[in-house]
């Protein structure tokens, strides 16, 4: 009865259609953020049940003082870094190539779909067995091409596995990225590439002065979204290493994971998912506030 | 184009013009050739891991250790197949069996072999509960927030964007604790309500985009002729949202197909395991053979790279929609 009253029929149909869209998102996302920065708050280790005491910040100030955290966010940002940079730059190639008109381009775009369509933990098999130090098709091709005279040690190479992981994970995302930025191709006015013609502009000045420039939104997506994907990447990482060699692939998702459950310490590694939660709202504010800027 | 070749040649001296069209030629032949290039390179490194992929899987044990390696198998062998497909029978291998042969070589077939088809039903039933759901609540919610203006509208927007941000790993431990808590360990159904985190901001997401493209007056109309809400929903949009149906339907199914983590977290035995959990342990078995493992992450691509490939332009178009906001 109140509800006849205080709403519309409108208004009630609303949120009768949005309720239970909201129920299941407060108890499956709402909820266990919540619970996972309550949790950070006590130390939880399943070893001892019985003794959860409340540490305040106990957890958090343990991890900035912890060195393995530390090397976590380094070997987080270097992966990142390397990853992101590359997906951007091969997904700008591909999409420049597809923005293009010519027979055989719908080939190419299926085809391309592949990598974004297996599962992370096919594409982390493929590239263990493709690195295999022993009969890897790596070393195969290297050596039947003579740039190498006898096999390698690729993942086991500490200087080596991130780059070699950013690889597997670039030829999984570079499809997403490229498909971001052709919308973004596409949209630029094909007027803007008349007057640029007009003017004289030969081919490179038009593309660094009228196609880059056009595809700034494109870019900040593509770049946002992508490492918000790769900071808190972690199944390639569990297959391909186990976040070795020593610590050369120890990753923060890699950390939360053995401090959760090989070390069962249960508030600590809510601590530092919380806080890897906080990294990625902070980056996802961004994307909306530049394309809430752009539309 | 016509216009603006007429400028230039215009600002030319009659006698280069010739030149011109020359060099506009071999500016069109150059320009062929880079995208030649680029396509067969696109080609080429995508195709390459997967057909090196699919050629290991159909190798026999000599073959695939030779070094340097067979890129097309000599003898072509479906030991691995028959032995996943066949799991009870010779092909089996257990630990006595095991025993008598060298473990380094390498020459083995897990007595797990057999979880593969039993955990890809596992994966099957989880996403497609998962899709089931994600229709169930995605629907209605995103025609409310599309074609209906009520109070609190953009802040359940914002509300279902920020919900699309969180990452997995964050949910990972206090689902742990509540799952545990519930007695849902190793039990799919503790899949099912996760894989809801990361599939419904998404859905909706989509739905939002399509369903606002669509013209205001569809719903004036239905309800002049006396439909309910409801019935507008139903009647009129969803059969005119057939194309973003499709499209939400293989992400929510691909997602839950693929997802690892949280599998990982939650399912421990064959009864629960779905098949990025199977995957995962061969590759962390040494003894396992090289070909089985591969012959295993071959069944695993198949359906999703068949998905992709028939739905292609619903697949491009939805990614693009979810793109456009976020």
């Amino acid at each position: 009865m109140r509800l006849r009253r205080h709403f519309n029929y409108e208004e009630r149909t609303a949120l009768l259609f949005i309720a239970p869209v909201m129920t299941v998102l407060g108890v499956v996302a709402v909820f266990p953020i919540a619970y996972s920065f309550y949790l950070s708050f006590f130390r939880i280790k399943l070893t001892r049940p019985n003794r959860t005491p409340f540490v305040w910040f106990d957890n958090y100030l343990h991890l900035f003082k912890d060195e393995m955290f530390w090397t976590a966010v380094l070997r987080t940002t270097t992966f990142t870094v390397i990853s992101v940079a590359a997906i951007t730059l091969l997904a700008l190639f591909v999409a420049l190539l597809l923005n293009q008109d010519f027979r055989g381009r719908r080939l190419v775009s299926t085809v391309l779909l592949i990598p974004w369509a297996i599962p992370y933990v096919a594409d982390a098999l493929m590239w263990k067995w493709i690195y295999d130090s022993g009969y890897g098709a790596l070393n195969g091709l290297l050596y039947q091409l003579d740039f190498i005279d006898k096999y390698m040690i690729w993942l086991g190479d500490q200087d080596k596995t991130l780059a070699l992981i950013a690889n597997a994970f670039v030829w999984k995302e570079v499809p997403l990225a490229t498909i971001l930025l052709l919308v973004s191709l596409k949209s630029i006015p094909s007027d803007l590439y008349q007057a640029a013609r007009v003017d004289g502009a030969p081919l490179l000045q038009r593309f660094f002065h009228v196609t880059l420039p056009s595809m700034r939104t494109g870019f900040m997506l593509v770049i946002i979204y992508e490492t918000m994907i790769a900071i808190r990447h972690f199944d390639l990482f569990f297959i391909l290493t186990e976040g070795g060699p020593g610590t050369a692939s120890h990753v923060l998702s890699w950390e939360i994971y053995v401090e959760t459950f090989r070390n069962l310490s249960f508030g600590s590694g809510a601590a530092m998912s919380y806080l890897l939660a906080l990294i990625t709202f902070a980056l996802a504010y961004f994307i909306i506030r530049t394309l809430g800027r752009s539309v | 184009m016509q216009t603006d070749r007429h400028l230039q040649s215009a600002g030319r001296a009659p006698g280069r013009s010739i030149n011109y069209r020359r060099r506009a030629e071999i500016f069109r032949w150059l320009h062929r050739a880079v995208i030649l290039a680029g396509s067969l390179a696109v080609m080429l490194v995508v195709l390459s891991p997967v057909a090196w992929l699919v050629s290991s899987s159909f190798q026999n044990e000599a073959e695939i250790v030779s070094v340097p390696p067979h890129w097309i198998p000599d003898q072509p062998t479906l030991k691995n197949f028959k032995a996943i497909f066949a799991a009870t029978g010779d092909e089996t291998v257990t630990y006595e069996t095991r025993n008598k042969q060298d473990p380094a070589s390498g020459d083995y077939i897990p007595s797990t072999a057999g979880n593969l088809l039993p955990a890809m039903a596992n994966s099957f039933i989880v996403a497609t509960l998962v899709v089931i759901l994600n229709l169930l609540v995605g629907i209605p919610a995103a025609y409310a927030m599309a074609k209906i203006r009520f109070y609190g509208r953009n802040g359940s927007i914002y509300f279902i964007l920020t919900t699309r941000v969180i990452p997995d790993i964050a949910l990972v431990v206090p689902f742990f604790l509540v799952i545990k808590n519930l007695g849902l360990l190793d039990h799919i159904l503790s899949l099912v309500i996760t894989y809801l985190a990361i599939t419904v901001p998404f859905t909706v997401f989509i739905l939002i985009q399509y369903f606002e493209g669509l013209p205001d007056e569809l719903d004036k109309a239905a309800r002049v002729d006396g439909c309910s809400r409801f019935q507008s929903l139903t009647r009129v949009f969803l059969p005119l949202a057939m194309p973003s149906l499709v499209a939400v339907i293989l992400f929510a199914f691909l997602t839950s197909w693929n997802e690892f983590l949280l599998a990982l977290m939650f399912t421990q035995t064959a009864a629960s395991q779905t098949l990025p959990i199977v995957l995962a342990s061969f590759t962390s078995d040494f003894t396992i053979s090289f070909s089985f493992i591969n012959a295993a992450g071959l069944l695993a691509i198949v359906p999703p790279v068949i998905v992709a490939i028939v739905f292609e332009r619903y697949i491009v178009s939805g990614l693009t929609a979810g793109a456009v906001k976020g």
